[in-house]
């Protein structure tokens, strides 16, 4: 494994897929997604519906389990961005930028340590193509395909001071850190906290330092 | 190299007898698989790693002296068993009691500590056993455990079989059905824990491990069963204590513990199983062959490695040749109008259950019967043991349910002999207490903030005595209609005492009252926007006005939906149009006995949360909540004291202006109040038993029967009051209905005669309010 920091040029060793390399400098400056406040009752309401909505939906639960119920509310599908609150949560499908914002939001709520996370997945150019056709019928953009290649956003979420599990909203599961290659698996990924705390993190047998794109490898 | 290997059924729920000689023929490539089965329905004998199949009898059939002798002659031949079906494993462990060198199962001593639910062996390990309860235990219990556990619970046969029971007629139909199958009454409760399942599995040979895996699931079948997994190397933590119980058990033979990780990751033990699991072929795949290094550490013959293909594995369904030597037996001829072909258990599984319990080689203390007393006179309630009436001869050891001594003291004041049945007899010592008591949780339960008051919900029993003893003891009177509130004011409540809420509040047509009511819910934004309307005409005047909340998951069909966040933009824009003489309060009922009292806590905070989102949308403080709904009695009497006192605290910390709480414990208070009085028309015995009795109530006067069960009481030739038990009697009601059966399971003494008097306890809520006439002419 070899690291790529962002804003830095990319040097990955022995790395054969072109691709993933591409799909990197692509995507190594995206931030991210955010989800905006119109500063109104209109946002304040949307925010306070969805955290009362999680807390109803968790059923006392514990507050590790993942927001499933986000994901049946929400379909995955194309998103207009910019968005704001209250224009997200009337939305009948969401990408996976505003899932992933969301379900950030929710578990910082319920008092969980959650961080984002982007990833590149791989799936086929068959199956990429088919979500290329229907985000192109719709005015949002198709810049997180490349080729068998997506970019991807997800939830870091820490269950412990060190440790963190990544719950990913459009698939409402968590991603199985043992995978390496083939379709569905992550080949890359960034951890951003906002927080000054605790900067490394262990993800199954990967170490995962914030801020810095990464390539997975395989299980020793 | 020999070796026999049983449990080769292929269905949905597989046993683990071909994924072995999958495993076996990897490693062992010239080996003599024989495949041992009791079915030639059982698909897994026609597999092509088996080389021979040694086809036995059903086991209800078996000469299990015979057998026994059979299979040691093999195992002194040299030949190893790998046994894939529990219940064969008892078996072999009473047939050799000081183990034999090639028999790879457990001692029977091991066994015993492996036994489920409460798995003793698994101290030491970083594992939780769910709650459960023996259903031995009465009904009364049972059904305390079910709303306990929100009825998330499963029903578990002894040796197989799990059901989800979500109610309570779902349970008593399922335990009907595993009670006759595996023809015992020790089945058991036990609570569900939400999360993702795994299980370790490993293999032993006189208590050292050779090797074990750890299997997370990735894909499984609607039973649960697994599809495809993920399979790793079992952490020091769990193999380093492991690896002593194995040693303290002399454990020998294949091993799963199955489990379930919830979100908090722990770890929850179901069962441990004293076999490979069916699954043990996808540890092969893995690079991990169980079956082979145990019977390489067995035998000292070398097995072939093969290299690891992947670290997860699935199954697919594969269609293969018939052997010609087995082939297809016919289905059987469907029951006339029946669906399907009753094929369950080809093997005769429920058989050598049956035959295993009367040799006493599992569940030691049945068959006991011919040292036991059957006189159920000398049985003191609440002490164990009970007598086997109806049993066929097999033991029992039921317990009764406790019952209050005031329901006693009150029936001594009824005078039952010119008492016409059926018919309801009012508790009033009990009644009095009831109310008395809840008066007093509300005076303790109040601070200098809050006040604490109780509802009564006339709907539960609008008799005129319990309304009267509301009163008496400083309830509020909850009406959910206009007709409610007049006979609340009939009986003496006034405007300012009464709470009107529901969806058909406003029925009759008749006016409202025109004096200002103590509190008016709304169950509708329509109703909110009406109940507006009306106060601005001042045609209703009330000092608390509020809503019913339905938060979302909830499943009511009642209060303001708060499902979208159009819908909770609607209500906070009507909340901000309120008087501002008005207090806004808000309603919150959902019947705990249904849901079950956790499950009610959990919505409690649920509500609460909603409760600060309104008060901050709308800037309107809430002052009043009224909470309740649905009580089971002993849930709220005994139970609830420090629960209500935390609740109000979080309440009065969550909502800064909250002035008041009112309590409507619902069925709580009038449950207990009312008891139904029956006469035995007829009596059916049978040389062992009393197989059913008529008596003449019915379902019109129970008709909750099959919502919570009764505790029944007889007079015994003493003159004393005592519970019935559980048996296999079965109470029918008169009527000509065949759904007319008030209790399917219950135990009568055998001196019982036609004319003896049945008292059925805890009828006074919906029993009697919901009762109806019916087949009386």
């Amino acid at each position: 494994m070899s690291l790529v920091v962002d804003n830095q040029s990319v040097q990955i060793e022995a790395i054969t897929n072109i691709d993933l390399n591409a799909a990197l400098m692509q995507w190594r400056h995206s931030s991210p997604s955010l989800i905006a406040h119109h500063g109104k009752a209109c946002c304040a309401t949307a925010r306070e519906w969805l955290f009362s909505t999680d807390h109803s939906q968790l059923n006392g639960e514990h507050k590790l389990m993942g927001p499933r119920w986000v994901r049946r509310k929400y379909k995955w599908g194309p998103s207009q961005w910019p968005m704001t609150w209250c224009h997200a949560v009337e939305q009948d499908g969401l990408d996976c930028g505003a899932l992933a914002a969301i379900s950030r939001e929710v578990f910082t709520v319920r008092g969980v340590d959650c961080h984002s996370v982007q990833l590149i997945q791989q799936y086929s150019e068959e199956t990429t193509s088919h979500w290329s056709a229907k985000w192109s019928t719709h005015p949002s953009s198709t810049h997180w395909i490349q080729g068998a290649l997506i970019y991807h956003e997800a939830c870091g979420v820490q269950v412990r001071a060190d440790e963190i599990r990544i719950w990913d909203p459009s698939a409402a599961c968590w991603v199985n850190p043992n995978q390496f290659g083939g379709y569905g698996s992550i080949l890359a990924l960034r951890l951003t906290t906002d927080t000054v705390g605790v900067q490394r993190f262990s993800w199954g047998h990967h170490e995962i330092t914030s801020k810095e794109w990464q390539l997975l490898d395989r299980k020793h | 190299m020999k070796i026999f290997i049983s449990g080769l059924y292929s269905g949905t729920n597989p046993q683990p007898g071909i994924g072995v000689a999958r495993s076996l023929r990897a490693a062992y490539p010239a080996a003599k698989l024989v495949g041992v089965e009791y079915s030639n329905r059982c698909s897994g004998i026609h597999w092509e790693d088996l080389d021979d199949v040694w086809l036995q009898p059903a086991w209800e059939y078996i000469d299990l002296s015979a057998y026994s002798r059979r299979i040691k002659e093999h195992l002194d031949e040299g030949g190893w068993w790998i046994s894939g079906v529990d219940l064969e494993i008892m078996w072999l462990a009473s047939v050799f009691p000081n183990g034999h060198r090639n028999l790879l199962t457990p001692p029977a001593s091991a066994l015993k500590r492996i036994s489920k639910p409460a798995v003793e062996a698994h101290r030491g390990l970083p594992l939780n056993i769910p709650e459960f309860i023996s259903t031995e235990q009465p009904d009364w219990d049972l059904h305390a455990f079910c709303r306990e556990h929100g009825w998330k619970v499963w029903l578990k046969g002894p040796y197989y079989e799990a059901v989800r029971t979500s109610s309570w007629d779902a349970f008593e139909r399922v335990r009907a059905i595993l009670t006759n199958a595996w023809s015992t009454d020790r089945l058991f409760l036990q609570a569900h824990v939400t999360g993702y399942e795994e299980s370790v599995c490993f293999c032993a040979y006189r208590g050292e491990i050779v090797e074990s895996v750890y299997m997370r699931k990735r894909e499984l079948t609607e039973e649960g069963k697994t599809w495809a997994g993920e399979v790793t190397d079992v952490p020091e933590s769990f193999s380093g204590p492991l690896r002593k119980i194995v040693g303290e058990l002399n454990w020998t033979g294949g091993a799963e513990l199955e489990m379930v990780r919830d979100a908090e990751g722990k770890l929850w033990l179901l069962e441990c199983n004293p076999r490979f699991p069916a699954w043990i072929y996808g540890s092969t795949i893995t690079g991990r062959n169980l079956p082979a290094a145990m019977i390489e550490r067995a035998s000292r013959i070398k097995a072939k490695k093969q290299e690891a293909l992947s670290h997860e594995f699935t199954r697919v369904v594969l269609e293969i040749p018939v052997l010609d030597e087995f082939p297809l037996p016919s289905l059987a001829e469907p029951y006339p109008g029946g669906i399907g072909h009753s094929l369950k258990h080809p093997s005769g599984t429920l058989a050598l259950a049956e035959r295993l319990q009367k040799l006493q080689i599992i569940e030691g203390r049945a068959n006991n019967h011919e040292e036991q007393s059957h006189d159920v006179s000398t049985i003191q309630p609440g002490h164990g043991n009970g007598n086997g009436n109806g049993l066929n001869g097999r033991v029992e050891v039921l317990n009764y349910p406790e019952v209050p001594t005031t329901f006693i003291d009150d029936l001594k004041n009824i005078d039952l002999e010119s008492t016409p049945t059926p018919s309801w007899l009012f508790l009033e010592n009990t009644a009095t207490a009831a109310f008395q008591r809840a008066s007093q949780m509300a005076a303790k339960l109040s601070t200098g903030r809050v006040k604490v008051t109780n509802g009564y919900s006339i709907k539960t029993n609008p008799d005129s005595r319990l309304i009267r003893l509301a009163r008496e003891a400083g309830f509020l009177a909850e009406a959910i209609s206009l007709a409610e509130v007049e006979k609340a004011f009939d009986i003496g409540f006034t405007p300012q005492q009464v709470v009107l809420n529901g969806p058909g509040k406003w029925w009759p047509n008749i006016p409202p009252p025109s004096m200002p009511l103590h509190a008016v819910f709304s169950d509708s934004l329509n109703d909110f926007a009406r109940i507006l309307g009306s106060l601005e005409s001042r045609e209703l005047q009330a000092k608390i006005v509020g809503a019913r909340l339905r938060p979302p998951g909830t499943g009511s069909r009642f209060g303001i939906s708060l499902e979208t966040p159009k819908d909770l933009m609607k209500f906070v824009d009507m909340i901000k149009a309120l008087p501002r003489e008005c207090v806004f309060g808000v309603h919150f009922h959902l019947a705990s006995s249904n849901i079950g009292v956790r499950q009610w806590w959990q919505l409690y905070e649920s509500m609460l949360t909603w409760c600060r989102s309104l008060e901050r949308l709308s800037q309107r403080s809430i002052e009043c909540l009224d909470i309740g709904g649905g009580w089971f009695p002993d849930d709220w009497h005994h139970k609830s004291a420090d629960k209500l006192e935390e609740a109000i605290d979080r309440a009065a910390n969550a909502l800064p202006n909250l002035q008041q709480i009112i309590s409507e414990p619902g069925k709580a208070l009038a449950q207990p109040t009312m008891a139904l009085a029956a006469r035995l028309l007829e009596v059916a015995k049978s040389k062992d038993a009393i197989e059913e009795v008529v008596v003449d109530a019915s379902i019109a006067e129970l008709p909750m029967h099959f919502v919570q069960p009764h505790r029944i009481l007889h007079r015994s030739n003493g003159g004393e009051w005592l519970p019935l038990g559980r048996g296999k009697t079965r109470l029918l009601g008169r009527l000509c209905m065949e759904h007319d059966i008030i209790a399917s399971n219950v135990e009568l003494p055998r001196s019982v005669r036609k004319g003896d008097v049945l008292i059925f306890c805890d009828a006074g809520a919906y029993d009697r309010s919901m009762s109806y006439e019916f087949g009386r002419g």
